[in-house]
């Protein structure tokens, strides 16, 4: 079902994206992953650094969240290789998930519990011990403003506030690498530029952070580079800077229509 | 297996349990209100159905709804997406299917020292000694495996929690009407002695009837309980791991 891209300049080749040192989070192979018909990921190439934040853009649809899934170990890749904090996600996918910390792209969070609880039991999943959990509990609250609100049942929580839940969630175990799937959307202006803001310190705790997002300035303002994914397939790659000169427009967001834009025109 | 992982689950599904107002109902007021109604309805021994025929049954009746909630709620987490933001965390899923075990034991045993009391308050006399009553919770909390077992079954094969409300029934009304409260007939027995309540109900009714605890009979019913309920339980495992965690 996958359309051929005959885009120039796209990375194709591992070599053309690997510096293969051990500076590398996360290291993506070859990496193929099939829905009996429909190929999501299409042999895709990339490696992220540590403490890069990494932003992953595309169309609805692309393989953003495919790609998330398979760097966690939700699927299984069809074909190619996927290294994690240095380790395979096929061979040994606990230690992975020992270093990941994953904020799906819908609020997943138990309703019958308040945050605080839901927070300690993914602290307690990780294992973390009894004092850290509380401590990063409170923190995490603190940051994200949900402190007075932490002893309520989450049943009664706006779109807003469950979001920050799943943020939090995904980042109680301290992990290296975390995967934030559009963890904004829904948020009023106000509740977006705070978490901005956080999402941006995690750059200053050498958090290496892979974050897809629709909103395009906020890949812009946060991310040291970014991959944009069109039909399972990595078409640019680089800093926003970069690609904004290579592509001759003033924003990212005239990048991503350029080039995602540009396949629907040319009928690919 | 971490011990911590596990019990945080635990903590979790019995937090779940009081605070999920269908959960509650279904796991500890129903089988009071089932044993309240029974003893209101058919408490006179005139009837030729009096507590010491009745309790067995009605034990194991409240225990094989621990099927529909285990299906409800595998289903309902499965639509959240919890069950997925789970299998991101180092949690195995042997930690996982054993937390369910534990608190759906520890919630059977509730169930049984429920009706019980109950019982007793409507007259139910048993006739065994304490290690008697702890192979009566034993016997229980075997069964409830069973039921989870089942649950995860219901829970592979339906798409939505109330899918799943539906489908547990192809499980319960067959334990319901051969083999738990209703006396069994010699044409029930026939289907009867295919379900694992039947069983349950023979034992207990032995062991509260002060049958000694080494009768070959009782034997035998532990025996077909033990071997049935870790059957239905790994093959529950193994079908929600390859097709229900979807």
């Amino acid at each position: 079902m996958l359309a051929k891209s005959n885009i120039k300049d796209k990375p194709q080749k591992p070599e053309d994206v690997f510096d293969l040192d051990n500076n590398s989070a996360i290291i993506i192979k070859d990496l193929v992953k099939q829905f009996e018909d429909v190929t999501a990921v299409n042999g895709l190439n990339l490696e992220i650094k540590k403490g890069e934040l990494f932003g992953l853009l595309g169309p609805n649809g692309a393989g953003k969240t495919t790609i998330i899934n398979v760097l966690c170990g939700l699927l299984k890749p069809t074909k190619g290789t996927a290294i994690v904090g240095g380790y395979d996600v096929r061979k040994n996918l606990k230690k992975v998930k020992e270093l990941i910390g994953v904020c799906p792209q819908e609020p997943a969070v138990f309703k019958f519990l308040n945050a605080r609880e839901n927070i300690e039991l993914f602290g307690n999943l990780h294992a973390m011990p009894k004092k850290k959990i509380k401590e990063r509990t409170d923190k995490l609250l603190e940051l994200l403003d949900l402190t007075e609100a932490s002893k309520r049942k989450t049943k009664g929580y706006s779109g807003g506030m469950r979001r920050k839940l799943n943020m939090i969630i995904a980042l109680i175990s301290d992990p290296e690498i975390a995967f934030l799937d559009e963890p904004t959307v829904g948020m009023d202006p106000r509740a977006r530029r705070s978490t901005w803001e956080f999402i941006g310190s995690l750059k200053n705790q050498n958090k290496t952070v892979i974050l897809t997002t629709h909103y395009i300035e906020e890949a812009e303002a946060l991310s040291d580079r970014v991959g944009i994914i069109d039909y399972g397939e990595l078409i640019a790659l680089g800093s926003p800077k970069r690609l904004m000169e290579k592509y001759e427009s003033k924003n990212l967001e005239e990048v991503f229509l350029k080039i995602t834009g540009r396949r629907i025109v040319e009928g690919i | 297996m971490n011990l911590q992982r596990i019990m945080a689950l635990v903590k979790m599904e019995l937090k779940k349990l009081i605070r999920e107002p269908a959960n509650l109902f279904l796991m500890l007021l129903f089988p009071a209100v089932l044993t309240l109604t029974f003893g209101i309805a058919f408490g006179d021994p005139a009837l030729g159905m009096d507590f010491s025929v009745m309790t067995p049954g009605l034990i194991s009746y409240a225990c094989i709804f621990i099927i529909m909630t285990v299906a409800m709620s595998f289903t309902d987490e499965r639509e959240q997406g919890l069950l997925k933001r789970i299998n991101t965390t180092p949690m195995t899923s042997g930690e996982f299917m054993g937390s369910h075990m534990i608190s759906n034991m520890f919630i059977s045993i509730l169930q049984v020292v429920i009706v019980l009391v109950m019982a007793l308050f409507f007259g139910f006399r048993p006739l065994s000694d304490v290690v008697g009553f702890i192979l009566a919770f034993l016997t229980i909390a075997l069964f409830s495996l069973c039921s989870v077992g089942l649950g995860l079954i219901t829970a592979t094969i339906a798409k939505s929690a109330g899918a799943a409300t539906g489908i547990s029934f192809i499980f319960i009304l067959p334990q319901m009407f051969f083999g738990t409260f209703i006396p069994i007939t010699d044409t029930t027995r026939i289907i009867a002695i295919f379900l694992p309540s039947y069983y349950v109900v023979d034992a207990l009714t032995s062991i509260f009837g002060g049958v000694p605890l080494t009768s070959e009979n009782l034997l035998i019913d532990f025996g077909v309980i033990s071997i049935v309920s870790v059957a239905i339980i790994i093959i529950g495992i193994q079908l929600f791991k390859k097709y229900g965690n979807k």
